[in-house]
């Protein structure tokens, strides 16, 4: 039997695995790459949205275009990648079997870096094997990859950043999302993704869980309950929708198989069963390294610099570089992963409920219990400033690793300082000139112009908006609050759409100027 | 060792619940009432329900019911999910016909 050798094996092409073998093939070694998938990228081109960070985590470039930009340097760099080979087994001597094809070949490498990253988890309630249930994962292959839309009416399961963003991404593919349930008193994710899914209407049910799912050869609605103590449903609390999907978006399981079955130390935590690395990726193993959310559950900015990390120190134990150079290289990587480990929503503090912000302002209860800061909240925050002339207003109220806002404005009137979780500070004396680069620069679209008398008793609200048909400039229709409810009437006057806002188009609407502070979306009445 | 009497006893035995029809392994179609039953039969972990229910060995290998199944016996047991001992990882990890999995090296016979 023939075996190939290679430097480096690397098991799976996503944003980890990809990272590792450019940083490797950068300092002189081979990789080769098996991913079992058709296309490489793993799950960044279902990515539409921008992703948060500073400009060396790539932000407010939307995923997809960040998945484009490694493969084009992983070309650059030669590292060959294989598709539709899936690894079956890692062995003693690090060996790896790959079914390509109809046959099964054995690899051997100097070094492995497992980078197989994590399946969706699943809960059962009555009918969950109905046709119609799906993961968030699946509705996101379906849209963004394959063009399909995963249904009409749909229910999402989950408030955590998978379940907020892939609930916008339905919307924008023409779905209704009819509610967002979870059995969690809090909302997960991000307050802003909460916020852009709620102004659209979209009402939220914290401490609900999916009693039934309805229908007999597929999904036609679903029941919900309102959990009470000991995780019981509280009779008389339930609620039915008409649905045609039910989407489950209640998180991600590493899947570290490969690594179990290799014989390294794993260590089974509350976030899955996982191996035991040091802060370079490698495991109880010699030269068997692992990145990405298969050590544990992050996103894929992080696993692309653990990816690198770990590239790095194949190199080194290869010997392809020294002690220097590694340790050099290495501590750039782990400055901007430290980074983005900050915050209410760092690992270290999964699962705490964060009263105030690093600011010392309370954090918004509403925001928590039903996705949108309430109108008496929203003042408090030192991106809300009250002007006369045409002023940015950011409704970014939790502290998250994120400021390309600052760099946005090129006339100085948003600052964040030099920790990039601070909230954003309008300052004082700023000339605000209304170009709106800010407003299209963030990830969370949480950015909003605001202008007074821009004609006697009316004013403008200028807001991110990324909804096909766009809605053109004499288009009427009523202005949304945070809640997403009606406020007003209000008329299209300017739909702005330019290359360096990236597909958010900024729309502004005119309001009566006591509704400047409510209104948050439009909608055109037919 | 675990002292499987010992464990019977106290975690006393199997109560039948109202949700027990619930379909917990899809491929294999084993429901949370056979799962439970199973554990007052003494097995106490992932791969003793594997060999005795084939509960995570179909078509997904466990990757849709594996975290539900621990979560079924942990609770159970009165014991943490992470103290769940977890099924052994052997390989093939994805599906493999018996026609590619003979022809391993790629050589044919």
């Amino acid at each position: 039997m023939r075996i190939e050798r290679y430097d480096m094996i690397v098991i799976g092409a996503g944003p980890a695995g990809l990272s590792a073998a450019i940083e490797a093939a950068k300092c002189g070694i081979k990789p080769i790459v098996f991913d079992e998938n058709a296309r490489p990228g793993g799950q960044l081109f279902k990515q539409i949205h921008k992703f948060f960070g500073s400009k060396e985590h790539k932000a407010k470039m939307r995923g997809f275009n960040i998945g484009k930009e490694l493969l084009e340097e992983a070309e650059k760099a030669g590292v060959k990648v294989v598709l539709g080979a899936t690894v079956t087994g890692l062995f003693d001597g690090k060996e790896v079997t790959v079914r390509i094809g109809d046959t099964i070949k054995h690899v051997q490498g100097d070094s492995i870096l497992v980078a197989t990253g994590a399946s969706e988890n699943m809960v059962n309630f009555d009918g969950w094997t109905l046709p119609g249930v799906i993961g968030a994962g699946a509705a996101q292959t379906m849209m963004n990859l394959h063009h399909v839309k995963p249904g009409d009416r749909i229910l999402m399961l989950g408030t955590g950043n998978v379940g907020l963003v892939v609930s916008y991404q339905l919307m924008q593919a023409g779905c209704e999302v009819v509610a967002l349930v979870d059995a969690a008193p809090r909302v997960g994710g991000y307050g802003v993704h909460a916020s852009k899914v709620a102004r659209c209407g979209v009402p939220f049910y914290l401490s609900h869980t999916i009693l039934r799912a309805e229908g007999d050869d597929h999904v036609t609605g679903v029941v919900i309950g309102e959990v009470g103590p000991g995780w019981k449903v509280i009779p008389g609390t339930e609620k039915h929708f008409d649905v045609d999907t039910i989407c489950l978006a209640v998180g991600l399981s590493p899947m570290a198989q490969l690594l179990s079955m290799a014989g390294c130390q794993m260590n089974d935590t509350k976030g899955g069963y996982v191996p035991v690395i040091d802060e370079d990726g490698m495991t109880s193993i010699d030269g068997v390294f692992s990145a990405g959310d298969v050590t544990g559950i992050e996103e894929a900015s992080s696993a692309m610099i653990e990816g690198r990390i770990s590239g790095l120190a194949v190199a080194h134990y290869l010997g392809y570089i020294d002690d220097a150079e590694k340790q050099q290289r290495i501590e750039e990587q782990e400055k901007a992963l430290d980074a983005l480990r900050q915050g209410m929503f760092a690992p270290q503090n999964r699962g705490k409920k964060i009263e105030k912000t690093e600011e010392g302002i309370p954090v918004s209860e509403n925001l928590l219990d039903k996705g949108y800061i309430a109108d008496d909240e929203i003042a408090r925050y030192p991106g809300v400033t009250h002007k006369k002339g045409i002023h940015p207003v950011i409704e970014c109220t939790q502290n998250i690793p994120c400021n390309p806002c600052q760099d946005a404005c090129k006339f100085g009137c948003i600052s964040i300082g030099d920790n990039i979780t601070s909230l954003p500070v309008v300052t004082e004396d700023s000339q605000c000139t209304g170009c709106g680069m800010c407003v299209a620069s963030c990830s969370g679209q949480a950015i909003f112009l605001v202008e007074e008398d821009v004609e006697p008793g009316y004013g403008e609200v200028t807001m991110p908006y990324e909804f096909l048909p766009l809605p053109k400039k004499g288009d009427c229709g009523v202005a949304l609050g945070r809640d997403g409810k009606v406020v007003c009437d209000a008329e299209v006057t300017k739909i702005r759409s330019a290359k360096a806002f990236d597909h958010t188009n900024l729309l502004t609407i005119k309001v009566p100027n006591d509704m400047l502070m409510k209104a948050r979306f439009f909608k055109s009445q037919e | 060792m675990t002292d499987i009497q010992e464990v019977l006893n106290k975690i006393g035995p199997y109560e039948p619940a109202e949700d027990d029809h619930l379909l917990v392994c899809r491929c294999e179609e084993v429901t949370k009432g056979e799962i439970r039953k199973a554990v007052h039969e003494g097995m106490f972990t992932i791969e003793e329900l594997r060999r005795y229910l084939r509960c995570g060995m179909g078509l997904c290998q466990g990757q849709t019911c594996g975290k539900l199944v621990k979560g079924i016996v942990a609770r159970e047991l009165g014991v943490a999910v992470t103290d769940v001992t977890p099924a052994t990882s052997r390989a093939p990890m994805r599906p493999t016909e018996m026609e590619i999995a003979g022809n391993d090296g790629g050589e044919q016979a």
